[in-house]
């Protein structure tokens, strides 16, 4: 490599690290400004001019939020719409993904090309569906009712399918020598060989669950059964909005998803790398 | 009475006939090879004893068991797989002991188990170990390990050595023959290495386009072929052939060679042209005129012998076996003695005769 090859490449690298950090601030900075202005004074926040830090520092926001508010309630039904829709979205993908992959049954193919057309249909289009369907089950307003039409993530088991077409089929047969059943050869070889995705596919779908905002906004008209993302857009009193306020119930509510990204986050990458590869 | 029998077994996939009509008898305590070139059917026969290929026709029995219809868990057999297949989630007591638990085995009666063989295969120490911090040779005998705790009626093998470096795979080979005569129990080996069939087997099943070739002894089968395709694929290196004209009467014929040079020799043949067989260790280099001469052409020294690639007059390619201090060297014109009680003929249709 000639030193002006060398002095090219340094150029090309300077230049993209610039544009990315660029790119950053400017996905980054909307956070820092909810943030930021979650703990300035509201007379501060609707100054029309941009105030990078406040000049009076407050957590009455806050305090609002956590005392004013049915924020308590909104927590624990988005953690049970959330564990729900993830438990139950990781255990179904597993078994059809584990059928599709494993199993040879009348139907199958005809199955995995539903699956594949189900993909391709977006979930606002079927909301008006699900809204009906839900009233006339007597599920709106309920836990059952935000977590059910929630439960549609056919890409789940696209990546499921894969992981399990990637086993090699020596273990199935392996399994199948020392007298393992069907349960046995998914629950104590297929899953913990692929406990990763799992892992993975579990805190995406978590996330996912936790931001929903459309579904859970149209199934749910009761304060107390709202979920927190749905909750914000309560956070007002008898003389109307404040932004601060809904701020800081906004950051209350990505906290634990921060969180949970911060502990987490090689996996949320590969769940992320796993599901965008397919999406496209 | 056999430990394992199979009676006219078939096997198609699709339209594809890969086993055809195979019967064998398999002695309790008997280790034998199926040794056969790729698509030959040896793995898929084995696959098909296993139970994780279905039998089209025929029958199967298992220590006096008809076994065809059964899963392959109850078969009472255990297979060591190419690959290996441990479970790399899993410790190898747990990988050994995962077959024991799913039949629900007392917990006392799996430690036992797992731990003689554990004793047997000098693996004590490695039980808590997870099979990606093992060797390969490790991993191989950990393999075997899963399959000794079932204490089954015989073990099947698939290419188990195929993955092993070729020092290891030697040692192994050793290590399997050795398990063998400790355990006398029956064992079914897939082979393509012709060497591992011969240093192992009580008895070898050449097979060789979905049928069995040939049965026998690993000195029968190399010693007296019955078939032009078992002289070429038993031997390393392989037996030479050449075309050769056969004249006389019954007992006191003359072989003529491409290159006009003529053999005498005794078979049960009449006149007519055959393809002659020898193997390396029967063509010697001599110091004195003899049956033909040939140019070297390669020289390969493997220490105790020499193999010498020639080319006879009419072209014809053969391969002689010198002593490990051989002084033929690249280009020299050497001469040739056959060992006529080891030549072999095959007529049009392959079959052999072997001279007397």
């Amino acid at each position: 490599m000639t030193p002006t090859t060398i002095k090219r490449i340094n150029w090309v690298g300077g230049i993209f690290t610039v544009f990315t950090v660029i790119c950053a601030i400017l996905w980054a900075f909307p956070i820092y400004w909810g943030i930021i202005s979650s703990i300035k004074p509201e007379d501060e926040v609707i100054r029309p001019y941009i105030e990078l830090w406040p000049e009076t520092l407050t957590f009455e926001h806050y305090w609002f939020a956590l005392t004013e508010t049915q924020i308590g309630t909104w927590y624990i039904n988005s953690i049970v719409t959330a564990v729900g829709v993830t438990v139950l979205t990781v255990s179904t993908s597993l078994f059809a993904g584990y059928a599709i992959s494993q199993l040879r049954f009348p139907g199958r193919t005809a199955l995995w090309w539903l699956i594949l057309a189900s993909f391709m249909v977006p979930t606002q289009v079927l909301i008006v569906n699900h809204f009906v369907l839900m009233a006339d089950l007597k599920m709106l307003n309920s836990w059952a009712g935000i977590i059910l039409p929630q439960l549609i993530h056919p890409v789940i088991i696209i990546v499921y399918k894969q992981f399990f077409d990637q086993v090699p089929k020596d273990f199935r047969e392996a399994a199948a020598m020392d007298n393992a059943s069907e349960w046995d050869i998914l629950f104590k070889i297929y899953i913990p060989m692929n406990w990763g995705v799992t892992t993975a596919l579990s805190i995406v779908i978590f996330i996912w669950a936790w931001n929903a905002f459309l579904w859970p906004f149209l199934a749910v008209t009761k304060t107390e059964m709202m979920t927190i993302t749905v909750g914000i857009t309560q956070v007002f009193d008898a003389f109307g909005v404040y932004y601060a306020r809904q701020l800081s119930a906004a950051v209350l509510a990505g906290f634990p998803v921060a969180l949970a990204y911060l502990l987490f986050q090689r996996r949320v990458t590969q769940a992320i790398t796993l599901s965008a590869g397919i999406k496209g | 009475m056999s430990e394992i029998s199979l009676n006219n077994v078939c096997k198609s996939f699709g339209g594809v006939q890969v086993i055809d009509g195979i019967s064998l008898d398999i002695e309790s305590g008997e280790l034998v090879v199926f040794l056969g070139p790729s698509g030959s059917g040896k793995s898929t026969l084995l696959r098909m004893i296993a139970g994780l290929e279905t039998i089209d026709e025929g029958e199967l029995t298992i220590g006096g068991k008809r076994s065809e219809h059964l899963a392959p868990g109850q078969r009472d057999v255990a297979m060591v797989f190419q690959n290996y297949a441990l479970y790399p989630h899993m410790s190898v007591r747990e990988n050994m002991a995962f077959g024991l638990k799913n039949i629900r085995m007392p917990k006392d009666e799996i430690e036992r188990r797992v731990n003689d063989a554990a004793r047997i295969l000098e693996m004590d120490a490695l039980l808590d170990r997870r099979p990606a911090q093992l060797s390969g040779g490790q991993r191989q005998r950990v393999a075997i390990g899963r399959a000794i705790v079932k204490e089954p009626a015989a073990f099947l093998f698939d290419e188990p050595l195929s993955n092993l470096d070729a020092a290891l795979r030697v040692r192994t080979r050793v290590e399997l023959a050795e398990l063998h005569q400790r355990m006398q129990s029956t064992m079914i080996y897939v082979t393509h290495d012709q060497t591992e069939a011969m240093t192992l087997a009580d008895r070898i099943i050449i097979l060789n386009d979905c049928q069995i070739e040939q049965i026998g002894t690993p000195m029968d089968v190399y010693l007296y072929p019955n078939s032009r395709f078992v002289a070429g694929f038993v031997g390393s290196p392989g037996m030479n052939f050449l075309q050769a004209e056969l004249s006389g009467t019954a007992g006191k014929q003359q072989a003529k060679l491409g290159d006009g040079s003529q053999i005498e020799l005794s078979v049960d043949l009449g006149p007519g042209a055959y393809e002659l067989g020898i193997r390396p260790e029967a063509v010697r280099v001599s110091a004195t005129p003899a049956a033909t001469t040939g140019t070297a052409t390669v020289v390969e020294r493997l220490g105790e012998r020499t193999l010498v690639h020639l080319r006879l007059e009419d072209g014809t390619e053969l391969i002689a076996q010198d002593g490990g201090h051989s002084e033929v060297k690249p280009g020299d014109l050497v001469h040739l003695t056959f060992d006529t009680s080891q030549l072999h003929l095959f007529d049009d249709k392959g079959r052999a005769h072997h001279a007397k």
